[in-house]
């Protein structure tokens, strides 16, 4: 093979290489995009207690004290998989799946719940607070 | 359009690469005349411009996945139309409409799948179809053949069972919590269904003597056991894992010592000890990927393309020849690439988290047996690479999967058809006020 056509292969190599690194990016930009969306769509909404808050990002969070949960609260008050939060139509609903403590929302004891902006959840001993997500400045 | 300037870069560069690849042929090929390349790159162009066109009308938040299918497919096209001889005709042409019935089966696949909670609730449809697909096998196909004859069409009914059986592993938290108590157990009906379903697969692949895909499908279902169906995160016990990984090699150990004839003579098969038999294929292929290099023998100067199964089963092997290493590599690591996508931007719900694992888990592992199976690392299965190998059902299917993985970049989160409903706190009622009576003094 020649070098014209060596060079000739090389661009191609190259082309495809830059498509792809193109594309890579596009998919990192449009990572920003699908953030806004889910942002719009939630409300943007994090569970907050003293010193500490929770990102609610995907539409099923498991809040317990086994590791696997995705809220993790390292108390023996607090069941291995306490309760479960849900997004649907834009608004969040707690469930308690098997606790053995229960969940209260607003000081009252319930199975399944709406949730709305401020509500006070009581897990445990852990006293949480459904809220706006605020920056860390 | 979300973003207008990554639209009409991926545009500018799918088409820059596309037409890098076409100078190559133009320049490198072996063609009888002129208009055969040209009519390749017509077409290849065409195709082009008219999915970005398309995909214009079709609202998404990210269109990545889209750009990188149009960027394989036409890639996948002007390699199988320059294997032996540039030209556009007969097979070319034949693999040019399933490309262009991968790209549709990408948007119906897209359109199926990103309203998952509908998705969830039509669950026994899913099982309906794969036990639907699994009668086909059984009274059509096979250890006679693979294929159902239907006019110029044969269809292969155990690749559609794929995406079927990814969706049927794919399974929300909120599913996983249902949990039943039979006997001293408490069990998850699902999981027992989803067990005995690749039990059932795995019998159906033994009988068909198909067993080249049963790691595809073994694949799906580990991805899907360890994501979701065993603890929310995955994050299994010790106990689970010993034991899990113990009873796999014990059940792969059994496999082997009772695998049928044919899968022993591959087992053992040393390719260079019978080069004109059973090692045939595979020794021309690593034949062929030495003599092409780096930079491989220019794109229709292989002779690979006189061995059987070379535009499918030893692709890989192929474009080595034609193409060279380097540019066999680059093929591979932008389908890597399309199965990245999910890990920059992750989906946003468990259901469509597994159910982009479960694609990628498939592609995956065919790719790898291919290309291990083209260099003679493990024994030959007769895979397909997704979208670079000829094939009619692997591509449909293939392209459905792709729409599955981009459903999940752009779900539907909203499905209540209304504005969402944030959660605010509805407005206090106020006690009504009457008037206060002063008393007369």
């Amino acid at each position: 093979m020649g070098s014209t056509e060596l060079i000739l292969c090389a661009v191609t190599v190259a082309a495809l290489d830059i498509c792809a690194m193109v594309l890579l990016l596009c998919a990192y930009t449009d990572k920003s995009a699908s953030k806004k969306y889910w942002k719009h769509f939630t409300g943007d909404m994090e569970l907050a207690e003293q010193g500490c808050a929770y990102p609610l990002g995907c539409d099923e969070v498991i809040i317990g004290r086994h590791a696997s949960a995705d809220i993790r609260i390292p108390d023996l008050s607090v069941s291995r998989y306490h309760a479960l939060m849900t997004v649907n139509g834009g608004a969040w609903t707690i469930t308690d799946i098997g606790s053995k403590s229960g969940i209260y929302i607003n000081g009252n004891l319930t199975k399944e719940a709406i949730l709305r902006e401020n509500d006070i959840i009581n897990i445990g001993s852990h006293r949480l607070v459904f809220r706006k997500r605020r920056d860390k400045k | 359009m979300y973003n207008p300037l990554s639209y009409v870069l991926s545009c500018l560069f799918v088409l820059i690469a596309h037409a890098a690849m076409l100078a190559n042929v133009f320049i490198n090929g072996n063609y009888e005349s002129v208009t055969d390349p040209a009519i390749l790159a017509g077409a290849v162009l065409l195709l082009d411009v008219a999915y970005f066109t398309a995909l214009l009308f079709f609202k998404q938040t990210s269109y990545t996945i889209d750009f990188l299918l149009v960027l394989v497919l036409n890639m996948s096209v002007i390699f199988q139309s320059s294997f032996g001889q540039v030209k556009f005709d007969g097979d070319a042409i034949k693999h040019y409409i399933t490309a262009i019935t991968a790209l549709i089966a990408c948007r119906i696949g897209f359109f199926a799948c990103r309203n998952y909670k509908s998705l969830q609730n039509k669950r026994k449809f899913i099982y309906i179809a794969i036990g639907v697909c699994i009668v086909l096998i059984l009274t059509l196909t096979g250890s006679r053949s693979m294929w159902i004859q239907i006019g110029p069409i044969s269809l292969q009914p155990s690749e559609f069972i794929k995406p079927l059986f990814i969706l049927a592993c794919a399974t929300s938290v909120a599913e996983q919590q249902k949990k039943h108590k039979v006997l001293l157990f408490n069990v998850v009906y699902e999981n027992i269904a989803l067990f005995g379903l690749m039990a059932v697969i795995c019998l159906l692949q033994w009988w068909c003597a198909d067993l080249g895909s049963l790691p595809t499908f073994m694949a799906i279902y580990i991805s899907g056991f360890l994501l979701r169906i065993c603890y929310p995160k995955a994050k299994l016990s010790k106990k689970t894992y010993i034991t899990a990984a113990v009873s796999l090699l014990v059940v792969a150990v059994i496999a082997f010592k009772f695998a049928p004839a044919y899968v022993q003579e591959r087992l053992h098969a040393d390719i260079w000890s019978d080069t004109n038999g059973s090692g045939y294929q595979q020794s021309q292929a690593l034949i062929a990927i030495a003599d092409g290099g780096w930079t491989g023998k220019g794109p229709g100067n292989g002779f690979l393309c006189n061995v059987a199964a070379h535009e499918n089963d030893i692709v890989f092997a192929t474009v080595c020849e034609e193409w060279g290493l380097l540019y066999a590599l680059m093929m591979i690591f932008v389908i890597l690439i399309m199965l990245a996508v999910p890990l920059i931007n992750p989906p946003r719900s468990y259901y469509h988290a597994t159910m982009s694992a479960g694609v990628c888990a498939a592609f995956t592992v065919q790719m790898a047996l291919n290309i291990f199976g083209s260099c003679n690392m493990i024994p030959f299965t007769g895979v397909t690479i997704p979208f670079i190998s000829a094939g009619g059902s692997s591509m449909m299917v293939s392209g459905f999967m792709i729409g599955m993985l981009a459903a999940a970049q752009s779900p539907i989160l909203d499905n209540t058809g209304g504005q969402p409903r944030t959660a605010q706190r509805p407005p206090v009622k106020q006690p009504n006020k009457r008037p206060v009576r002063r008393k007369a003094v």
